[in-house]
């Protein structure tokens, strides 16, 4: 890896640790190899969000041409929302693609997806179902996403419709997040999911 | 995880300013004080040192290579104001510039641009002066010019300086010189 990469990563480690952020748990950052090149990063969901209460975990992967291209970060942790697959964790973010600049840092990066969790962008969608629903069906969307935080960012709010259906579903032998995606992609319609599943 | 990472960090750094003897001279408050002349990109002290119109500070290396990763989207990294290769200011310490080894690949960094300073303002020449033309005609013998008039072309004239600055109040006490000048003068040629 190019030395100026692994030198500013370092720095920029320090920095995210120091960072009052930190101290508030808002962010954070490990480390997965010795050469700087593989990170993990953790965000909380923001308050009066559908995503209050969850950690989000972040892979972020550091190129050979950083700080002059974009560091590679995807979700981990699977999450409802309209700029974010909820199949493979990409993010739609203008900054990590071609608006990023080289004096942005691990720590701006994480404040930047945090605040797209609390403003998403459905006019530039990264999963069509999902902003379909936020622009048509806010309410449900809502739902959706805090009963995904609920269960794999260990969010506080239960929700025991979905739990239920999903249930129902599981019985007849789908396997559990496909029946989590079916009944999300058709608004929690027990009827349509299980149409768009046996079909 | 992260935590323990820093905490083993630290307490290796003493051990590696003892064998260092340079290091150990430098006390803890320069070393902050060098932290506002970091480059933006690196984010170590700026080498070969340059700064945007926007007031953004970077080694010249690391701009180069910034602009040259996006050519049609020349942009200053922090603030995104549109910069350029020409509108950068190299700055020179006393000093600096032996250290370093010169970089085959880095183009040298752009030279300062030098303009002359303005001539003095108080008096600005005999009517020729910053490229205006001016133009008097005069009727009757001198001091009873009456009919006077006066034609400037394209008077190019520097502006007053801003009030209250050591300019301003020079231009004043010189006007005032040059008033009582003109009234003993006058003054002369009367009683002569």
């Amino acid at each position: 890896m190019a030395n100026i990469a692994a030198q500013r990563i370092k720095r920029e480690f320090k920095e995210v640790i120091k960072s009052e952020e930190v101290a508030k748990c808002a962010i954070r950052v490990e480390l997965l190899n010795d050469c700087y090149t593989e990170l993990r990063g953790e965000i909380a969901g923001p308050p009066d969000t559908p995503y209050e209460g969850g950690t989000f975990v972040l892979d972020i992967k550091v190129p050979e041409t950083y700080p002059f291209n974009p560091p590679k970060v995807k979700f981990l942790t699977k999450i409802w929302h309209p700029n974010i697959s909820s199949v493979t964790g990409a993010i739609c973010l203008d900054i990590l693609k071609d608006q990023w600049a080289a004096a942005m840092t691990l720590r701006t990066v994480l404040l930047s997806l945090q605040a797209l969790l609390s403003a998403a962008e459905p006019d530039d969608p990264q999963d069509a179902v999902v902003a379909k629903q936020y622009k048509e069906n806010n309410e449900m969307f809502q739902i959706t996403a805090r009963h995904w935080t609920n269960v794999y960012a260990g969010g506080p709010n239960v929700n025991k419709d979905c739990d239920d259906k999903i249930k129902t579903l599981a019985d007849m032998g789908v396997e559990e997040h496909q029946a989590r995606v079916a009944l999300s992609s058709y608004d929690w319609e027990l009827q349509r999911a299980t149409e768009q599943l046996f079909s | 995880m992260s935590g323990v990472t820093e905490n083993l960090k630290s307490s290796q750094e003493p051990n590696k300013e003892r064998q260092d003897p340079d290091s150990s001279d430098t006390p803890d408050e320069e070393k902050k004080d060098d932290r506002i002349f970091e480059c933006n990109i690196c984010l170590d002290t700026a080498k070969d040192a340059v700064v945007s119109m926007c007031g953004h500070l970077f080694c010249w290396p690391c701009l180069h290579q910034w602009l040259e990763t996006r050519p049609n989207r020349q942009v200053c990294p922090v603030c995104k104001a549109s910069i350029s290769k020409e509108k950068v200011v190299p700055l020179y310490g006393r000093g600096s510039s032996k250290q370093e080894d010169p970089r085959e690949k880095v183009p040298p960094r752009p030279a300062g641009q030098r303009t002359e300073p303005e001539p003095g303002s108080a008096f600005s020449g005999f009517g020729f002066a910053d490229n205006g033309f001016h133009m008097s005609f005069g009727i009757g013998a001198f001091p009873f010019g009456f009919f006077t008039s006066t034609f400037n072309f394209g008077d190019a004239r520097p502006t007053a300086a801003a009030r209250g600055t050591q300019q301003h109040m020079e231009e004043q006490f010189l006007s005032k010189i040059f008033l009582w000048m003109a009234i003993l003068f006058v003054a002369w040629l009367l009683l002569a």
